[in-house]
């Protein structure tokens, strides 16, 4: 059932980063990695928002969906860019590959869903998905970042992903 | 320095400090951290309101109303509107509803 493996899925994700500070200096988190992560995060809900414009004919929820796809291709672009001018690469790990894992399971539930069960689903795995991606930003990977460019653009996405984390709230309300 | 060099000195520094009647304003809307700053602006009828993009991700302000509509901003783009009415205009950006505005006229 839907609820029983997103309640797995937030259980893993939490004992992933139970331990967040710990985690990321034994773990020896390093910048390329952290931008992988961010980047690989900001994927993730551009493949749930194309599912939710395909699928979706709620306007406020289609309008959300649409917001996702510009700001997370915004900031991944601007990430790529700062990377390429770093003359450097993101570096694939352990986390990314869990978000990702963690991701294709979501897709699929999702794909499975239509009408109001689809818009709820979709929009409640949005708050919970930015709740975490948000708390994982300010407690793991900008404490941990070194470069200063990568820091201010992670600290500029955090301000954005904490609205679109505030609209996913007030439009679960709506679903309701 | 003569009576009427004073005269003119005076003469200049009146003219300098009387406000022009009827002179239309420019005023500036910064759109940063999710917010238009200020989020409230009082302004005169004729008056421009200039919005100025300098997030990273692209905004609007856009008009309760209709009476308004930047279309999207992308980072660094500017619009302008001319305020036409007196009265309360509430805007928010058409991306993000958390982000509002008001547009106080007189």
């Amino acid at each position: 059932m839907p609820k029983r493996s997103m309640i797995k899925a937030a259980l893993l994700s939490a004992t992933l980063f139970a331990s967040a500070p710990a985690f990321a200096a034994d773990a020896g988190l390093n910048d390329l990695q952290i931008a992988d992560i961010a980047y690989t995060a900001g994927e993730i809900d551009i493949g749930y928002a194309k599912i939710a414009v395909a699928t979706t004919h709620d306007k406020d929820v289609k309008a959300f969906a649409e917001t996702m796809l510009r700001d997370h291709q915004t900031v991944n672009d601007a990430a790529s860019a700062l990377l390429a001018k770093l003359k450097a690469a993101p570096e694939d790990n352990a986390t990314s590959q869990t978000l990702e894992k963690n991701a294709a399971e979501k897709r699929a539930q999702l794909s499975a869903l239509k009408g109001a069960a689809f818009d709820k689903a979709y929009v409640q795995n949005e708050v919970s998905y930015h709740q975490f991606v948000n708390a994982t930003l300010q407690d793991t990977l900008i404490p941990a970042t070194q470069n200063a460019e990568l820091k201010s653009l992670l600290t500029s996405a955090l301000g954005t992903f904490r609205e679109h984390e505030l609209h996913a709230e007030n439009l679960a309300r709506k679903l309701d | 320095m003569n009576i009427h060099s004073i005269a003119a000195a005076l003469l200049l520094l009146a003219a300098s400090c009387a406000p022009t009647p009827g002179a239309a304003e420019t005023h500036v809307v910064e759109i940063s951290n999710m917010a238009f700053s200020p989020s409230e602006l009082h302004v005169a009828v004729g008056d421009t309101v200039t919005w100025i993009n300098r997030d990273l991700v692209p905004h609007t302000a856009t008009a309760d109303d209709g009476a308004f509509d930047s279309g999207s901003l992308k980072t660094g783009d500017s619009w302008s509107y001319v305020v036409k009415d007196a009265g309360e205009t509430a805007y928010s950006c058409s991306f993000h509803p958390a982000m509002t505005g008001h547009i106080i006229a007189r």
